[in-house]
């Protein structure tokens, strides 16, 4: 061993138990990684020198790592990243699946503005979200703050309210639009035979005004159990230690609420928040199902942005325009997303 | 069992086409199997026999095509609902028995959405369909606009075709003076009555003569609004085709016209029908779904206008039982009603076509089998099963109205004699995009979420902009 | 007045308030079992009436004197019923399989190994899930009819198989599993193909329990996807086969519902098997946040 190789190795161990004893001694976990990750780095160099590793255990390193991720990376690029590089670029040109693509630069989306069914199905699709996501917010975390107390047949409750979620759209729609069928639906006749509504002005669910409040009450029915279930994750991770202090500073049941499981639910609502805003815009199915008819047709109070989406590409073959509404939906996500980031990140800070 | 012996059919007419020495290699031949059959025993079986008879089918092959004349050629052709459609078989072994050396291969590729996957398929130009039915003139116009169907203007002239044998329909398929599809059926639209219904009211069934007046005062005096034994004088399909085409009757209109006001008595006429009972509402049956043969087959609608497609349908579904014979089995025709100052016996009409794809390897071959389908034996074939060829002669009317379960009043057979034939939709570049629009305002008058006005406002707005592009 | 009566007082107002307490507690479990529970007795009730008897209201009846227990048989011969199942099922264990597996197997690295472009990698995926399916299916449809697998099942595979979500998913819960148990192994000798398959599979049960959920789930109900991508009959998933059967038999009601109820059977059994591990798995996987 020559006196260079010593010293490097010297000055490397150094290095490593100050890591080491810094790492120890940290409380922010973040930081605590990095600093372990640093040290890491430096063993694996630490290692390859003291051991005259030319093909250095590193590189094997990655390779078994690489090997894992494999399976999973290959499927996920090919069948969605490069898709998605290319929906970037088919927003700009005009092709109709068939002959050669015409890059038209943004003039697909300079007709958006003017385009009556896009701005009819781009405010349906807002309203949609607006309803839908605090809505479902509230009535999933009462539902999760009463399965979480202790109550006879708890298991039973939450498997129940789980169903929905399970349900098939197809099947499901079916029965919704059967029970509130405008004019055989057991619903409308509970609204004639015992709220006395005059059978001519009996509300119909499923088309003008309405159509939107139906699809929103049925989103909410249908996916309230499968957020209760994050919340009831996120309950069971609060400290019951908290709520005996809070009772002992005889603290009531809405102050509880107030200043100990809202609070400490926060970033179990934003994770709520942030999926079901990403899902409400997808909303397509629920849509096609309750509002389309036996023909698929969506009129423009109840059209969305997929629904478009799918018109345009696979009724007129004008992929490129249909990328460009797709295009529109995905900058309507992200600013959506980026805004409760960053909201969340202030109430971090 | 029926499933099983479809797959042993498909598998013996495969391993038939290899021994013609013909088709792709055997890995290609395997999965056709599998696009037809379906069973996955019909693939694996494909497969095998796939394999034996490629490895040994060398000399058989040299025999078999020594025996027929001409080279051997498979033709892939696309069809929809091929175990409830029996015409596409009977098409298939008519014209193979002509052509020994010809193996029509059949691809099911579902009525739903048939011309949106049939554009799907044939999107790429790798597609190996030589032969694809058109169903409708939208789809039609889509295929030709993505260069995938061969024009076959130079065809039928070296055929000697006479397009007047189609009534003038071909005129309005026309893109650009060349024509890529001839049509082999023809439907119109009739008014189906059920006389069970007109007996029970003490009613005279309608005329081949009606006016819409006529229609409408008849199909009012026979509604019976009692809750839970309604009884509906006339129903209409959630199409736009059963409302808004009463307007083209008259010979001066046409959906791709651009502004609509002519719609408008007709969706006047059909909302109030809906407000006095006389129809079941657009909301109703758009919610259940309703379909048109299950509002009809409940035996408490009177008259349905639909087209006539539906004859054929009514026939082997009261034979088979599976429509009550006793609601809906005592049933008549008659011609569609025409508006005042048009002529009696005229209706609306579609045309179902055949295509020869640009990417046929075969296209003389293919064009041929279109040329048989289209043709005066195909026209026989296809009115032996009860429906109507686009060729219409009066021996055709004689073949559909001598079938068994076909009414036996001189009125229903008279009401297939037609005078005037529209079609649905004509051609034009953005068709697909003005049906679009227009079903989409049609939606919205018939939910009452516009006002007949402003649907058709809107309808002129949206189309224009179409048009003006 | 003793302080006895006043804390007689306080107990029976603590009582009192704890009867209210309790009160509205079964009436909202009461609301929410209605409104959960009656579609599904809608859908059960009406699978075995006749057509004119569902909608039939005055008097409603729960179960007809007559069951029409042919609803059951009949749906399996009216359509290619069996047909539907068969794909469906395959596909559904297929993709669930291969997701359980990849994404797992993916997570173990990026939870627990060092690599070059691990934050990159991981980054890709993450911005996926915020990518709606929509934005990118006609290019996705393009490309898999390109590759020949337009009306093939396999495509549903490919396009369910490797999500975003399911990697996140297993990542988060593999990272709340103290390092010190690989770091042991790895003294011990293990290579790490061994740590992942001897001592975090046995660990991930609730985690995995609740990817079979979600995948399950997705796949068997998913619509639009075999829409666009399965064409013939055969290749038709339950979801496409009763939208079709509701299309053509529109009005034959107790059969749709039967058509229906045998759709969601599999789903329940699978979500009712593995529930008890599901609320754990959710929390351990740190997807509450």
């Amino acid at each position: 061993m020559n006196d260079e190789k010593a010293k490097k190795i010297e000055q490397l161990e150094a290095e490593m138990a100050r890591l080491w004893e810094e790492s120890q001694n940290e409380t922010d976990i973040k930081k605590k990684q990095k600093l372990i990750a640093k040290r890491n780095t430096l063993q694996r160099k630490y290692v390859a020198i003291r051991y005259n590793r030319k093909i250095s255990r590193e590189t094997k390193k990655d390779l078994v790592a690489y090997s894992f991720i494999a399976p999973n990376f290959i499927g996920f690029a090919v069948f969605t990243l490069i898709p998605i590089v290319f929906a970037f670029i088919l927003a700009f040109t005009e092709w109709d699946g068939n002959n050669p693509i015409q890059f038209v630069g943004v003039s697909n989306f300079a007709q958006l503005p003017g385009d009556t069914f896009f701005v009819a199905a781009l405010k349906n699709t807002i309203i949609y979200c607006i309803g839908t996501v605090p809505l479902t917010m509230i009535v999933s975390l009462a539902l999760a703050i009463v399965l979480n107390q202790k109550v006879k047949g708890r298991g039973f409750f939450r498997t129940i309210s789980f169903f929905p979620y399970v349900a098939s759209l197809v099947a499901i729609t079916t029965v919704w639009s059967m029970i509130f069928h405008p004019t055989k639906g057991p619903f409308n006749y509970l609204l004639m035979a015992v709220f006395g509504v005059d059978q001519k002005s009996l509300p119909n669910w499923f088309s003008g005004s309405l159509v939107m409040l139906t699809l929103i009450l049925f989103s909410v029915w249908k996916y309230m159990g499968y957020y209760m279930v994050i919340y009831l994750a996120g309950l069971q991770g609060i400290s019951a230690e908290l709520y005996e202090a809070g009772s002992l500073d005889g603290a009531t049941t809405w102050q509880k609420f107030r200043y100990i499981t809202w609070p400490q639910l926060r970033s179990t609502t934003f994770f709520v928040v942030v999926m079901l805003t990403i899902n409400c815009f997808k909303v397509y199915d629920i849509a096609i199902m309750l509002a389309g008819g036996s023909d698929g047709n969506l009129s423009n109070s109840a059209s969305v942005l997929v629904y478009y989406i799918y018109q345009n590409a696979f009724d007129y073959w004008k992929l490129g325009y249909a990328s460009a509404v797709a295009m529109v939906l995905f900058v309507l996500v992200l600013v959506v997303t980026l805004i409760q980031f960053a909201y969340e990140k202030k109430l971090e800070a | 069992m029926k499933r099983r012996a479809l797959s042993m059919l498909l598998v013996a007419s495969m391993a038939g086409t290899l021994l013609a020495g013909c088709g792709g290699d055997s890995k290609d031949a395997g999965a056709d199997a599998n696009a037809d059959g379906g069973a996955d025993n019909a693939a694996v079986a494909g497969d095998a026999a796939a394999g034996t008879e490629a490895a040994g089918g060398a000399d058989a092959g040299a025999a078999d095509a020594g025996a027929a004349d001409g080279e051997a050629v498979t033709l892939k052709w696309a069809i929809w609902d091929q175990e409830t459609t029996p015409y596409w078989g009977a098409l298939k072994d008519a014209y193979e028995a002509k052509n020994p050396n010809v193996t029509i291969e059949m691809v099911d590729l579902g009525s739903a959405d048939y011309m949106t996957v049939l554009a799907t398929e044939l999107s790429g130009s790798d597609t190996d369909f030589d032969v694809v039915t058109i169903k409708d003139v939208p789809g039609y116009a889509t295929l030709v606009q993505k260069n995938t169907l061969e024009s076959l203007d130079s065809y039928i002239a070296d055929a000697g075709i006479n397009l007047a044998d189609f009534n003038g329909v071909t005129d309005q398929v026309t893109v650009d003076g060349s024509l890529y599809e001839l049509p082999f059926r023809s439907d119109y639209w009739l008014v189906f009555y059920n006389k069970d219904v007109f007996d029970a009211a003490g009613v005279a069934y309608p005329t081949n003569d009606m006016t819409m007046e006529d229609y409408d005062a008849l199909a009012r005096q026979l509604t019976d609004t009692t809750y839970g034994s309604q009884v509906y004088g006339c129903h209409y399909h959630t199409w736009r085709s059963a409302v808004e085409l009463f307007g083209t009757l008259d010979g001066q209109h046409s959906v791709l016209d651009g502004t609509y006001e002519w719609m408008a008595p007709y969706y006047d006429m059909i909302l109030s029908e809906e407000d006095d009972g006389v129809c079941q509402s657009y909301t109703d049956l758009s919610t259940e779904g309703l379909h048109y043969s299950a509002a009809f087959s409940n035996g408490n609608v009177a008259m349905l206008n639909m087209g006539s497609w539906f004859i054929a349908t009514l026939i082997a579904n009261i034979d088979s039982g599976e429509y009550d014979s006793a609601l809906c089995g005592n049933w008549g025709i008659a011609s569609y009603p025409h508006p005042e100052g048009g002529e009696a016996g005229s209706t609306i009409a579609t045309i179902t076509g055949l295509s020869v794809t640009s990417a046929s390897q075969h296209k003389d071959q293919a064009f041929d089998f279109v040329n048989f389908v289209s043709g005066d034996e195909g026209a026989t074939i296809m009115a032996g099963t009860g429906n109507f060829p686009a060729k219409m002669t009066d021996n055709v009317i004689d073949i559909i109205s001598g079938m068994a379960g076909f009414p036996t009043d001189e009125s229903s057979k008279e009401a297939l004699n037609i005078t005037n034939a529209y079609l649905e939709v004509p051609y034009a570049e953005n068709v697909s995009e003005i049906n679009s629009v227009l079903d989409t305002y049609h939606t919205a008058i018939m939910n009452r979420e516009v006002t007949v006005e402003e649907g058709i406002a809107s309808m002129n707005e949206e189309v224009g902009k179409i048009l003006g592009n | 007045m003793s302080s006895q009566t006043i804390k007689q007082k306080k107990e029976a107002s603590i009582k009192r308030n704890n009867f209210i307490k309790k009160f509205f507690l079964y009436l909202i479990l009461l609301i929410l079992t209605v409104a959960m529970l009656v579609p599904f007795i809608w859908m059960l009730s009406a699978s075995i009436k006749s057509d004119r008897e569902v909608f039939q209201m005055t008097p409603f009846v729960l179960i007809p004197e007559v069951p029409k227990w042919s609803n059951y048989v009949d749906i399996w011969t009216k359509i290619p019923f069996g047909t539907f199942v068969k794909n469906t099922v395959f596909l559904t264990i297929i993709v669930t399989a291969l997701q359980l597996l990849t994404s797992s197997f993916a997570a173990y690295s990026f939870a627990k190994l060092e690599f070059k472009h691990k934050n990159l990698l991981f980054m890709a995926y993450i911005a996926t899930i915020a990518m709606p399916w929509q934005v990118y299916m006609v290019p996705q449809f393009i490309m898999m009819r390109k590759m020949g697998l337009n009306d093939k099942l396999l495509a549903i595979i490919c396009l369910q198989a490797f999500s975003a979500f399911g990697v996140f998913m297993m990542r988060q819960f593999y990272d709340g599993i103290p390092n010190e148990l690989c770091e042991a192994a790895r003294v011990d000798g293990m290579s790490e193909y061994m740590i992942y398959s001897r001592i975090m599979l046995p660990l991930s049960k609730p985690a995995l329990s609740t990817l079979t959920i979600f995948t399950f789930v997705a796949t068997w109900n998913d619509y639009l996807g075999p829409l666009i991508y399965l064409k013939s009959q055969e290749k038709k998933t339950i979801q496409l086969g009763l939208k079709m059967f509701i299309g053509q038999y529109s009005s034959q009601y107790g059969l749709i519902m039967a058509g229906s109820v045998l759709s969601l059977i599999p789903v329940l059994a699978v979500f009712i098997c593995l529930q008890r591990y599901f609320v754990e798995g959710v929390a351990s996987t740190g997807l509450k946040g």
